[in-house]
């Protein structure tokens, strides 16, 4: 087996034994839901763009904190040493952790967007599948920033709060373009008028991927 | 000419700078017709504008060559860069933000400049908390060539993503003319001039923190080689 598929089989399976990280993902996402309902009223339920934007807030949160946990499970007993004198590569590690926090993003997604619908009072019909595209590129490209720079931060004091804040400007392209793409795939637009919008978006996958690709060797490192 | 004397030099020149900058800007070209005096701020902002963009470049290809070479003084670089580049990012923040108040009516607006540099800002502060939050290991220093790097990349993204953005939505107020349009050639004349002072003084400021800064890391190596050859030289007895 691959060094990649062996360790994300490791996450993976890991996730399927406690499942503490899918509860707590969910949870945080439907939190945040809810303190969106009450920030915005409820006269506002049933806006694409409020929806579409609460989606988004959550999802960044719910992303942050799976990212962070993502790289948790190495740090006991310093296992990412072992990680590193292994023959796996960093970058091969780099793109396993991105798949796992990808994997476990996708989950707390779907979670939040059924939640979306439900408090904003949208239906479960074509928009939703319209959605997922955005929503899978938004992974994507968060998955591959957050990865990198929990690497960072995990290792620093400021840690938990230092996470938000490189992550947040540096994600800001994707949240623009994932929350106009998102209210309007809601509000029944077709994909191909998203098309600026997606192309943002897939220029900052390829880009996140490809640095965080290259640089994670550097950043990595035995505690 | 070594290291100190460069920087006198670049002290006096940018003082001179300053000072024909400061005439020129307050008593020589003449207030643009509409905007009247409150346009006068352009002079000073677009160079810290452009100061504070190329500082953050710097950054960018100081963590580069930091990672490349391993020399600890590209780090020291990369770092005098941003926080030099910090400092003239929130300057070019208050005084757009001065100008904003009475041509347009308000302190702010997300108008996609504005918004460019706000992240701008964001991402200089969030590489200084990472530096301040650790201590000045190699380590940490590739942690901030990284992030440099990345949040540099990012930028070409962020302005094209702002400008949609911006372009979607209905503006609210006119768009600052920000430099075209400069009719009269005094008008010219006093922005190069005030351009290349603030270069100059950005410059001057780079190099004084990245002297710090070096004989800070050169201390710091120095330290090392001592307590290696005191404690061969007990291990020696």
């Amino acid at each position: 087996m691959s060094g990649f598929a062996a360790v994300l089989r490791k996450d993976l399976r890991l996730e399927l034994r406690s499942g503490e990280s899918t509860l707590a993902l969910l949870g945080l996402s439907m939190l945040v839901l809810v303190v969106l309902v009450f920030a915005f009223g409820a006269a506002r339920a049933r806006s694409f763009d409020a929806a579409a934007g609460a989606l988004w807030v959550a999802m960044v949160f719910a992303g942050m904190l799976g990212a962070n946990r993502a790289l948790l499970a190495e740090r006991d007993n310093a296992a990412i040493r072992g990680l590193l004198l292994s023959p796996l590569e960093p970058a091969t590690l780099y793109a396993a952790k991105l798949a796992a926090a990808f994997i476990f993003m996708a989950v707390a997604e779907t979670g939040a967007v059924v939640l979306m619908v439900l408090f904003f009072n949208l239906d479960f019909d074509a928009s939703i599948a319209r959605l997922a595209p955005v929503l899978v590129l938004g992974a994507i490209g968060f998955s591959a920033l957050a990865t990198l720079l929990s690497a960072i931060t995990g290792r620093t004091r400021g840690g938990d709060m230092l996470l938000p804040i490189l992550a947040v400007p540096i994600f800001v392209p994707a949240l623009i373009a994932g929350v106009k793409a998102s209210a309007a795939a809601l509000a029944g637009a077709p994909l191909a008028s998203m098309a600026d919008w997606l192309k943002i978006m897939i220029a900052f996958d390829v880009l996140f991927v490809t640095a965080g690709y290259l640089l994670f060797e550097h950043v990595v490192g035995g505690d | 000419m070594n290291n100190s004397a460069i920087r006198n030099w670049l002290g006096f020149s940018t003082l001179a700078l300053m000072l024909a900058s400061l005439f020129m800007v307050f008593d020589w070209v003449p207030p643009d017709a509409e905007m009247g005096i409150a346009q006068l701020i352009f002079y000073f902002h677009v160079p810290l504008a452009w100061v504070a963009f190329a500082s953050f470049g710097l950054v960018a290809i100081a963590g580069i060559f930091y990672l490349w070479l391993g020399d600890q003084l590209w780090d020291d670089l990369g770092y005098a860069a941003a926080e030099t580049g910090m400092v003239f990012c929130t300057l070019m923040i208050v005084t757009g933000s001065i100008w904003a108040k009475p041509i347009w009516g308000t302190w702010w607006t997300w108008d996609s400049r504005l918004t460019m540099t706000f992240i701008l800002w964001l991402m200089y502060g969030g590489y200084l908390m990472l530096r301040a939050s650790a201590d000045d290991t190699p380590e940490v220093a590739r942690f901030g060539a990284v992030i440099g790097i990345v949040a540099a990349l990012d930028v070409p993204i962020v302005i094209a993503s702002v400008r949609l953005w911006r372009t979607i939505h209905p503006a609210v107020l006119v768009t600052k003319q920000g430099g075209h349009g400069l009719e009269d050639p005094r008008m010219i004349w006093t922005l190069m001039v005030a351009l290349t002072a603030f270069t100059a003084l950005w410059a001057w400021f780079l190099m004084l923190r990245f002297a710090q800064l070096r004989a800070r890391s050169r201390m710091g190596a120095l330290e090392i080689k001592i307590a290696l050859a005191s404690a061969a030289a007990t291990d020696a007895k």
